[in-house]
């Protein structure tokens, strides 16, 4: 049962990686606002126009203000658009203090229950 | 200064050491914080949880339990990320995608916090760092303490 379950599941990661990685070759993927050729980027470095920010800096450094309203772009980066990131180091900081609260409270029973004997 | 039996005194030089730098990394600390639109909330919140480490070279861990209550850390460590939980939530409700940005230029709450919501989102992160990170340093200390108990009673029965 636990073998055929490992075979499902890595069955379905390949189908879907295989999908993806065609759905990548086929629709080469542009950045958010169209002007990044990520191609000629990769065949020419040299002879690209670098003269403005492409992507994703275009966007934070020239539409922060009006899309979030921030006056600092890190802060604007770290809380509004990669907001759910933080939200999950938060996360990941509750459960290690749950995980090592359980885990060396325990340890700690043990020992005094050794003591005690 | 005064010390309970069992609680071993440290060289005193760590103890003056520690009297006088844990006021000042504590400032600093809520300083890195409390620049919030920059967004120092992490590295506040752990350089305020330094000053465990500070209380515990210069005091022991006993005293260190004394004067921080870990499970009143614990309860304020859930607090916090539910505060942050709750202040990407209010994007949500006033119009707009969660964790977004809102109160910046309404009116209301500018004269405090100029950057909207993200300033007080740095705050609770902060927090949550720092009941965080102090917690699981109480903790861990906890786990070492009675191994120099343990070393402590071998050295007084070598003793007698």
């Amino acid at each position: 049962m636990k073998r055929v379950l490992t075979l499902l599941a890595l069955g379905v990661i390949l189908v879907t990686g295989i999908y993806a990685a065609n759905y990548a070759f086929n629709n080469i993927p542009d950045a958010y606002d169209g002007h990044l050729d990520v191609v000629a980027l990769e065949e020419d470095p040299t002879n690209y126009d670098v003269t403005g920010a492409d992507g994703v800096a275009d966007i934070i450094i020239a539409q922060n203000l009006e899309r979030t309203g921030a006056e600092n772009n890190v802060a604007a980066v770290v809380f509004d658009f990669r907001g759910f990131d933080t939200l999950g180091e938060s996360f990941i900081l509750i459960t290690s203090v749950v995980g090592s609260f359980v885990i060396l409270s325990k340890v700690k029973n043990e020992k005094k229950e050794e003591d005690a004997a | 200064m005064k010390f309970k039996d069992g609680i071993k005194e440290k060289s005193i030089i760590i103890k003056c050491g520690a009297d006088t730098f844990l006021p000042f990394s504590l400032v600093f600390a809520l300083y890195v914080i409390l620049t919030a639109p920059v967004g120092g909330g992490f590295q506040g919140g752990v350089l305020g949880a330094a000053a465990v480490l500070l209380l515990y070279l210069g005091y022991g861990y006993d005293v260190t339990k004394k004067s921080i209550n870990p499970e009143i850390l614990r309860i304020n460590e859930a607090c916090a990320t539910t505060i942050y939980a709750l202040l990407g939530f209010a994007g949500l409700i006033f119009g707009a995608n969660f964790c977004r940005n809102v109160f910046y230029a309404n009116g209301w709450l500018t004269g405090f916090v100029h950057d909207g919501t993200i300033g007080l989102m740095d705050y609770a992160v902060g927090y949550n760092v720092m009941t965080g990170v102090g917690f699981l340093l109480i903790l861990m200390l906890g786990f070492l303490a009675p191994v120099e108990e343990a070393k402590k009673a071998e050295k007084k029965e070598d003793e007698q």
